[in-house]
């Protein structure tokens, strides 16, 4: 194990500790230990908290000369639980973007530009999420300019006015999808309390009202551009011990909040629901949201789900071969659960070739489900599938950009990015027994929403 | 001494014929990669459709790609696949077909059977066709007019651009000649069109040198059709600035892609010059681009603008340009992301209830005004410096994983260059600011140009009236945002709301009538 250099004062007792203890041939650091065995990722994952709260992630990654800076902030569109503030994680992020008094916009511009980084963010349900990938040498630039925003953030309520037509505008772009549209009315229809009821981008009566939230607007950056909701993470031609100094040199006086917010929780369902577009300027569509778990690296149910979507809804899957390439009824199927941090839904989308078809198509769907309720999976299916995520990941991490996407994704569900290792030593454990478990667990009847889009009037599937 | 010499011609003449009829190849080997990517180059593309079958190139890559090969069902190549997590997949452009292959390097003895049958005996059944076609005929009967318009108007400039060549139609055909395309038809083009003539042949990762030499024989066997290579057609010259609206229901804004003839590409000394100040004034996607400053940022009119000068594809969800779409026939255009039509902004703001037209006109000529200063006064020592340090810096990043070094290597070998990545970045150092204003004042100009605009019926008359009229289109703004601009920002807009575009012709067309 590497020993970190730790600026905090409770770093540097840790660092005391596992030099007294290196004389046993044992090492200690209040730091994570990034003891590597058959963990999913290859690379080790450095973590050291600052006083503050703030965590801070290293991943050493043979990139020469490149470095990946992201800064996780866990606050989404799950957060915003005041009537008429829908969408505002999302305006927020673009807010981030107009300067400090330090660096104003304008010589904020110029200096991203001068880092040469590919930089830009992006909010989902649970977290919002800045990034900026470019050489490494600039981190140093990089760290001051988010501190900088992240601490300082300042813009006058004209900009944030103007901000809004920004958004507004990036609705608009979207909206011309239909697919789109019957996001936002499955979200209404599945969700009647619970905060997932709405999108990322947000009602377009709150995004057209935006510039009147100014006030909430500080609010919101006071709650929660905090260290206890954000994480630092960096990968590439870095060392743990560079990073974790300048964390420590520029994020080391963020003050911690006390901000908790208080999500309502959805009360079960009990009956399947229905939400229709009329829409003929696609194929037909329709999708079945059944009410699935929270995301979670101890419990078998998610990572269960994931088996059961790639052998039931993926392309080498039974529906698939039946329905897109033999009767060739469906223009394509997909499935799987939505990882979020409260419980969310299991979809699986379907396009028509006929809208005529879509009773039989979602008869066959039901049969599948069905048969995974009540018949053990094919035990060498399991272990190909189980095969094709650990390959399909591996395959995946390499670049900085790749595998900080890939940790993001784990803190934002669970705050540690070792949540990743954790999630693919499970998949491991994933039995037949499993399968038919959560099956029956979370494919009901009185879970399921059903979506559709077509020509006609009315859905055909009510 | 004349024999001799005849001896010397012909000895020269063989060894280029030798030369030629080699396969090239693109070698990236990393020894501590995990996996081996294989990417494999026809220079064909959708230019080498026929004229009553457009979309046919793409509808063989298609059926080799998704369909059965070497007597193994499309089913069954995906059951082999999936344990090892390998996969293949196949893009076409204009120019090229380029079929993608990754594995891990765990896999790669077993997948490479797969990889060579996909290429060399694709089945081509009866089945796979249909399913490849109702996919392909679908798309250009609703997806490309439904999923998103600002796509859909960046397709509808190439329209007008190309139009009556060969680049013209989208990769995927119209809905006409879709339905013209047989079996018997792909069979044949994948005889003539991905033959061992055109092939260039890309590998990256760890892989044997003995891996390699069995790729290189086996595709020695591909079709020995002699190929004729189509050449691209040239983009059109507008007769001052032509516009055309295409009119749908339903749509919440105005989507503008405008563009004209650029005859020079990367193969070209004066490109990386044009690049900065491309990137300067309209970087894809970045918030320090003068485009989006003046539109998004100041004026709160829209998502982003941009300019190109070259194809980019997939705009909308690559921040960093992709490889495997090099093309010699070029054009340079101003993206302007969807603005607000008048319906909407009515019905958000009681302030504007008497405007007749949203946002399009006044920005297009924001966009175009920025051009016409930037040809006008050049750029400034500061703003070429900052921008070469930026992109020397921003284009190292093109590259990053195996398979986008050897995309970007393999692009490099169309454009006459070998690294064209390490080769720009002596470029951008070794360019003047004279040379930048050279060659932005030469190759830019924006008195004839295309515009393309999608939006909804119900702004179509009222924008094509304004826009051939040069009638005034001041900013309309809501009060919310207008009661705090700064009187800079006012003053240019009544500029901009005058400013004189040399706009000759709109034509408003019909969604259902595009790409037919």
């Amino acid at each position: 194990m590497k020993t970190t250099i730790i600026a905090s004062a409770a770093g540097i007792k840790a660092i005391a500790l596992g030099l007294l203890l290196a004389a046993s041939s044992i090492t200690l650091s209040a730091d994570s230990a990034p003891a590597e065995t058959d963990k999913i990722l290859p690379y080790p994952i450095y973590q050291h908290q600052l006083d503050n709260g703030l965590n801070v992630v290293t991943v050493p990654f043979d990139s020469p000369g490149l470095a990946a800076f992201y800064i996780v902030t866990r606050v989404g569109a799950r957060n915003e639980v005041e009537p008429g503030v829908t969408g505002f994680a999302h305006f927020f992020e673009h807010m981030m973007f107009r300067g400090t008094d330090k660096y104003p916009k304008e010589k904020y511009s110029a200096a991203l530009k001068s880092t040469g980084a590919a930089a830009n963010a992006n909010t989902t349900q649970d977290r919002t999420q800045y990034h900026m990938t470019g050489n490494a040498d600039k981190l140093e630039l990089m760290f001051e300019l988010e501190s900088d925003r992240f601490m300082n953030l300042s813009y006058s309520e004209h900009e944030f006015k103007t901000e809004a037509g920004a958004v507004k505008g990036e609705y608009t772009k979207n909206f011309a999808s239909p697919y789109s549209q019957i996001n936002e009315k499955r979200a209404e229809t599945a969700f009647t309390t619970h905060t997932y009821s709405h999108t990322t981008m947000g009602y377009f009566k709150d995004i057209v009202d935006m510039p009147n939230q100014y006030e909430y607007s500080k609010k919101f950056f006071d709650r929660y551009y905090r260290p206890e909701y954000n994480t630092i993470l960096v990968v590439g031609d870095v060392t743990p011990e560079q990073v974790n100094a300048l964390a420590q040199k520029y994020f080391g006086t963020w003050e911690k909040g006390s901000y908790e917010t208080v999500i309502p929780v959805e009360p079960e369902q009990t009956e399947t629901r229905y939400v229709h577009l009329q829409n003929g300027s696609i194929p037909a569509y329709f999708s079945m949201s059944y009410k699935g778990p929270a995301f979670s690296d101890t419990e078998i149910d998610m990572p269960a789900l994931d088996v059961l979507a790639s052998m039931v809804f993926s392309r080498t899957s039974d529906l698939y071969k039946k329905l897109v390439i033999e009767e060739q009824k469906i223009r394509f199927i997909s499935g799987g659960a939505q990882d979020s941090r409260d419980p969310n839904l299991f979809t699986i989308h379907v396009s028509m070739v006929e809208k005529e078809d879509m009773a039989y198509v979602m008869g066959e769907i039901e049969k599948a489900i069905g048969k995974a309720k009540t018949e053990d999976a094919d035990e060498k299916l399991l272990q190909r599938t189980k095969s094709n995520l650990k390959y399909g990941f591996a395959m995946g991490i390499d670049t900085p950009g790749s595998i900080a996407r890939s940790l993001s994704h784990y803190i934002q569900l669970t705050g540690d990015p070792e949540s990743i290792n954790r999630l693919y030593a499970l998949y491991d454990k994933v039995t037949v027994k499993d399968i038919k478990m959560v099956a029956n667990k979370y494919f009901k009847a009185d879970h399921l929403t059903i979506a559709t889009i077509s020509e006609d009037e009315l859905g055909a599937l009510q | 001494m004349r024999a001799l010499r005849c001896m010397i011609t012909t000895l020269l003449a063989l060894s280029f014929a030798v030369q030629a009829q080699a396969i090239v190849v693109v070698e990236l080997k990393q020894k501590t990669s995990n996996k081996v990517v294989f990417k494999i180059r026809f220079d064909n593309g959708s230019i080498m459709d026929p004229a009553d079958k457009k979309g046919l190139t793409f509808a063989t890559a298609a059926l080799m790609a998704q369909g059965g090969a070497g007597g193994v069902s499309y089913a069954d190549l995906q059951d082999k696949m999936h344990p090892w997590a390998a996969y293949y997949s196949a893009a076409v452009d204009k120019q090229v077909t380029t079929f993608t292959f990754q594995v891990p390097v765990d896999f790669v003895e077993e997948f490479y059977p797969l990889v060579k049958n996909m290429l060399l005996a694709p089945d081509f059944t009866g089945q796979d066709f249909s399913r490849v076609m109702k996919a392909q005929q679908n798309y250009v009967d609703q997806i490309v007019r439904a999923s998103s318009d600002e796509n859909y108007s960046k397709f509808a400039l190439e329209h007008q651009l190309f139009r009556g060549g060969n680049m013209q139609h989208l990769k995927q055909g119209t809905s006409a000649s879709v339905k013209n395309i047989s079996l018997d038809d792909i069979k044949a083009h994948y005889k003539n069109v991905f033959t061992r003539h055109n092939v260039l042949i890309g590998i990256a990762g760890n892989y044997s040198d003995a891996l390699l030499n069995r790729l290189k024989a086996d595709l020695e066997t591909l079709s020995d059709t002699s190929f004729v290579p189509a050449r691209p057609s040239k983009a059109n010259m507008a007769d001052g600035i032509e516009v055309e609206i295409i009119a749908k229901d339903g749509a919440f804004g105005s989507a503008i892609f405008t563009g004209a003839a650029l005859p020079i590409t990367r193969a070209d000394g004066d490109f990386a010059a044009l690049m900065i100040a491309n990137s300067w004034i309209g970087e894809h996607r970045k918030s320090y681009s003068r485009l989006y400053q003046k539109i998004r940022q100041a004026r709160s009119m829209n998502y982003g603008d941009y300019a190109y000068i070259e194809w980019y594809s997939e705009g909308g969800s690559n921040q960093l340009p992709p490889s495997g779409v090099p093309r010699s026939s070029n054009y340079w255009s101003i993206w302007i992301r969807p603005v607000q039509i008048a319906t909407q902004l009515k019905s958000q703001y009681p302030e504007l209830a008497d405007i007749s037209i949203g946002h399009a006109h006044f920005a297009l000529r924001m966009a175009i005004r920025e051009f016409d200063l930037l040809i006008k006064n050049g750029m400034t020592e500061e703003d070429f410096l900052a921008t070469k340090t930026f992109l020397r810096s921003y284009s190292k990043l093109y590259a990053q994983s195996p398979a986008q070094q050897l995309g970007w290597l393999m692009d490099s070998r169309f454009y006459g260059r070998t690294d064209y990545l390490a080769e720009l970045d002596t470029m951008l150092k070794e360019a003047t600011l004279e040379q930048v204003n050279t060659a932005l004042r030469k190759y830019w100009q924006t008195e004839s140009m295309y515009v393309s605009i999608v939006t909804d019926k119900s702004e179509a008359q009222a924008l094509a009236d304004s826009l051939i009229n040069n009638t005034a289109s001041p900013m309309s703004y809501s009060e919310l945002v207008k009661s705090g601009l700064s009187a800079e920002i006012l003053a240019e807009d009544d500029v901009v709301a005058e400013y004189h575009l040399n706009i000759r012709k709109v034509t408003i067309v019909p969604s259902a009538d595009t790409f037919q």
